[in-house]
């Protein structure tokens, strides 16, 4: 069997850099409220429709689309964390409770766009014309995948690092109380966490729904791999995310190459995320954590 | 299409999740484990049951091999799993089940996307849909009616007791000689046990097993269920099985007569969603709170304090 | 005096590099009050919960009843008869106070799964009886009054005494109490150690952190004095008292 090693990793880079996109929300805000917002998968829905409300009436690219998707998600994430999780954290709830709050927030979101837009599968109007270029099959679509994903890991660190918002994300991430006493508007931090992590939810399903179909399970299709990055490069941690996004999209893209090889179906593809996760949790929950610098 | 049959149909429903909601009321109520996963133990019942009801095994054999199947995986997955934290676990075993309906789902020994036919447990032959559905009350009532038994009696136990120190303080339980490990691996594995019988009991009601009968969404609504009813109550738990179920096959059934602005399907899910939500900030106990530990000695205590409070 | 109940043996607990707990030997013996006291920070918390079995010894054993607990789990000394209580109740809220006694009785036979949902009559008796004791217990405490309203409900003061009663419930062998009057009235603290002074009769046997010097000396036939890890006096507690290395560790002089 002759294998297309090149574009095995130009694929690992594509599904490595949705991940990242999607996993990074879900890190932080992990992190930082300390539970799992399963509702994440919705915020990555959301994006995908909104992105493609805002296509189909300004005719306009790509980059609006993103901008507002980003921007509306962004504000609905802020909403969901002070209407629901804020009020159920005030009041002591477990992070079971949390956790099930979430879910039921998903039902809520994904069952209101399945009657606004009906559960048939949309598609984003504009085509993406595949080229070769030497052994690799490009879409322009991917292409701007992987230069999204690059552009927000750059940003992302510039402001964790170098802007004042940033440092209080990051004091807030690895000492809450601390950053409380040294006079950090924890509200306001959690509150923007919230909307970056849902806006860029957002920006993840925007280049699912492209890539794939766009219906209320877009977000809920890829939340486990999601999951997976954010567990593997450790809660809360960014920059562990960004490696790990990388090694899920390389252990997934080299292990169709095993399946294939095994003579096993190509389905069970999702299915090596899920078990990087379930082996992550078990063997190291923290994950990667202790490599990087925290957030 | 019937109404009767409508009704009988929801008997069964209510019974087959009554059984689910029990089972994670024993793991959640009582043990404290967060158990995202419910639906894989009740896929793990279902299949066992289609496969070896293929080969012609007796039904109450083949719903027997299901539960003890289920039992099993319970036991394995609980080795590594619940030692994790709620979160971790909570993940990790719905991780699993996702990775269980990949299985059956792409294997042909499983049918694959088109599943197994199944057939009925009981058949009588020459009789209407409506014998047939009270035959499958009688069988999922009969099963129903043991899980209970089970449930009540270990949560009326010094064992429910150990159980319920577990889950509010396991370091101060441990340090009284109640062993987590033991207590919770035996939660998970009973749960699971009792998931695999409601597994059978489902997939020879519905006649097939399909990979999509599997979803997540299905552990989600035993957990509506247990929390709507009251966790750590049996009644409770089964109250919320009435409840929801009525919910949902209540508004499949207003589709037939009115024509509604919205899709009822997705109405229905909408109103889960706020209604757990409003749950949780407002009554996080249930309904009908936390059961009381009824045995010899806790209730000759109760009489002695009601006659002299009644003097 | 009967035979050694618990050895310790040159003892040691260090976190990251600062001793907590060093070279520490002492006997318990069966019968009577056994006291350990001295100021915060001296390491005596620690101990008790290297005892335990919360923490391991990093140097030296620890013998109880002749067998060596250093590697065991908390829930196996327990088992062994070695109980405490601790400092700050760890009581199950949401449970009856009575549910909280019947929970500390060891080698309560309806624990078991099968036993739970079979041979019912057996352990239904036991838990009659048991219930009776703790009743008692309760009254000695002047708590049976709160006997079925959840654990949570009680003061600080009464949260104490169930840890207490708890704590005697279990039939121990060796019985640790950790600051058994902390937050607790004078008078109140002077019954409690009456009670506990009338089962140390009974045979059973005591081994106490206490701050309260006072209160401590007028029961314990035998007090050790802990300070920066050491123990540096012991003896009968009039002895203790004039033994100018006391003064020295609680005084500074």
């Amino acid at each position: 069997m002759t294998v297309n090693w090149a574009q095995v990793f130009f694929n690992s880079a594509i599904t490595g850099s949705l991940y990242l996109i999607g996993a990074v929300g879900l890190t932080l805000t992990y992190g930082l409220s300390r539970f799992p917002n399963f509702a994440h998968a919705e915020f990555i829905t959301l994006g995908a429709y909104i992105g493609y409300l805002v296509a189909r009436q300004s005719g306009l690219g790509l980059p609006l689309a993103l901008v507002a998707a980003f921007l509306v998600t962004g504000i609905v994430g802020l909403l969901c964390y002070r209407g629901i999780f804020q009020p159920l954290a005030k009041k002591g709830a477990s992070i079971i409770h949390l956790m099930v709050a979430s879910i039921a927030l998903g039902f809520i979101l994904r069952y209101s766009i399945g009657a606004a837009w009906t559960w048939k599968p949309l598609y984003f109007t504009a085509t993406w014309s595949a080229y070769d270029i030497g052994p690799l099959r490009i879409t322009g679509l991917w292409v701007w995948l992987i230069l999204t994903a690059v552009a927000l890991a750059i940003l992302m660190h510039f402001i964790l690092v170098k802007t004042k918002i940033g440092k209080a994300i990051r004091a807030t991430s690895s000492n809450p109380e601390l950053a409380l006493a040294s006079g950090i508007n924890v509200d306001r931090v959690i509150l923007i966490t919230w909307f970056i992590g849902a806006g860029l939810a957002a920006i993840a399903g925007i280049f699912r729904g492209a890539d794939t179909q766009i219906w209320p399970l877009t977000g809920w299709d890829i939340i486990l791999p999601i999951f997976a990055v954010a567990i593997l490069g450790g809660i809360g941690n960014f920059y562990g995310a960004i490696v790990a996004a990388f090694i899920i999209g390389l252990a997934e893209n080299i292990g169709v190459v095993g399946l294939i090889a095994l003579g096993l179906s190509t389905s069970y593809r999702i299915g090596i995320a899920f078990l990087i996760l379930i082996i992550t949790l078990i063997v190291r929950p923290e994950g990667l954590a202790m490599f990087f610098r925290r957030a | 299409m019937d109404p009767l049959l409508y009704v009988l149909d929801l008997i069964v429903f209510i019974g087959i999740f009554g059984i689910l909601s029990l089972s994670l009321n024993l793991e959640f109520g009582f043990a404290g484990l967060a158990n995202f996963g419910k639906v894989a133990f009740f896929l793990i019942g279902a299949y066992t049951y289609a496969l070896l009801s293929q080969i012609g095994v007796p039904f109450y054999l083949c719903l027997v091999a299901g539960g003890l199947v289920s039992a099993v995986f319970g036991l394995l997955v609980s080795l590594p799993a619940l030692r994790l934290r709620a979160d971790y676990l909570a993940i990790a075993v719905l991780a699993f089940g996702e990775i269980l309906r990949l299985i059956v789902k792409s294997e042909e020994f499983a049918g694959g996307d088109w599943g197994i036919t199944v057939s009925p447990a009981i058949t009588l032959v020459g009789t209407s849909h409506r014998v047939d559905a009270l035959v499958n009350i009688g069988l999922v009532y009969f099963c129903l009616f043991i899980c209970f038994l089970v449930a009540q009696l270990l949560a009326n136990s010094p064992y429910g007791r150990a159980m319920r120190a577990i889950r509010e303080d396991e370091v101060a339980a441990e340090a009284l000689g109640k062993s987590e490990a033991k207590y919770k691996a035996q939660a998970f594995m009973l749960g699971s046990a009792m998931a695999g019988i409601a597994g059978g009991l489902y997939a020879q009601y519905l006649q097939y097993v399909l990979p999509g009968m599997f979803m997540p969404m299905v552990t989600f609504t035993v957990w509506i269920m247990v929390l709507l009813g009251g966790p750590a109550n049996n009644w409770g738990v089964l109250l919320g099985a009435v409840l929801v179920q009525i919910f949902v096959r209540g508004t499949n059934i207003l589709k037939d007569y009115f024509l509604l602005p919205i899709n009822p399907s997705d109405l229905q899910y909408i109103l889960f969603g706020a209604l757990i939500i409003l749950v949780l900030l407002y009554r996080p106990q249930g309904l009908l709170k936390e059961s009381q530990i009824k045995t010899k000695a806790m209730e000759g205590v109760r009489r002695a304090r009601n006659a002299v409070k009644n003097k | 005096m009967q035979e050694t109940l618990l050895k310790i043996s040159e003892v040691s607990k260090h976190f990251g590099g600062v001793y907590a707990v060093s070279g520490v030997s002492l006997n318990i013996k069966g019968g009577g009050i056994w006291g350990l006291v001295g100021p915060n920070g001296s390491g005596k918390t620690t101990l008790f919960n290297t005892i335990l079995g919360l923490h391991r010894p990093d140097e030296g054993d620890i013998y109880f009843n002749g067998k060596c607990i250093n590697r065991l789990a908390p829930h196996q000394i327990y088992g062994l008869g070695l109980v405490n209580a601790f400092q700050i109740p760890r009581l199950f809220s949401r449970l009856s106070v009575l549910d909280n006694m019947l929970l500390a009785a060891r080698g309560h036979q309806g624990d078991m799964l099968l036993n739970s949902l079979f041979l019912r009559k057996g352990w239904q008796e036991q838990e009659v009886e048991l219930a009776g004791k703790a009743m008692e217990i309760l009254e000695t405490l002047e708590l049976v009054h709160l006997a079925l309203s959840p654990a949570g409900e009680l003061s600080g003061g009464q949260r104490k005494l169930l840890e207490v009663g708890r704590g005697v419930m279990s039939s121990p062998t060796l019985l640790l109490l950790d600051e058994p009057a902390a937050g607790i009235n004078p008078n109140l603290g002077k019954k409690i150690f009456q009670g506990i002074e009338d089962l140390s009769q009974e045979g059973l046997s005591f081994f106490i952190i206490e701050h309260r010097l006072e209160i401590l000396f007028d029961f314990a036939h035998w007090v050790y004095v802990m300070d920066k890890g050491k123990i540096v006096v012991e003896g009968k507690p009039e002895e203790v008292l004039e033994d100018p290395a006391f003064f020295e560790v609680y005084l500074g002089v």
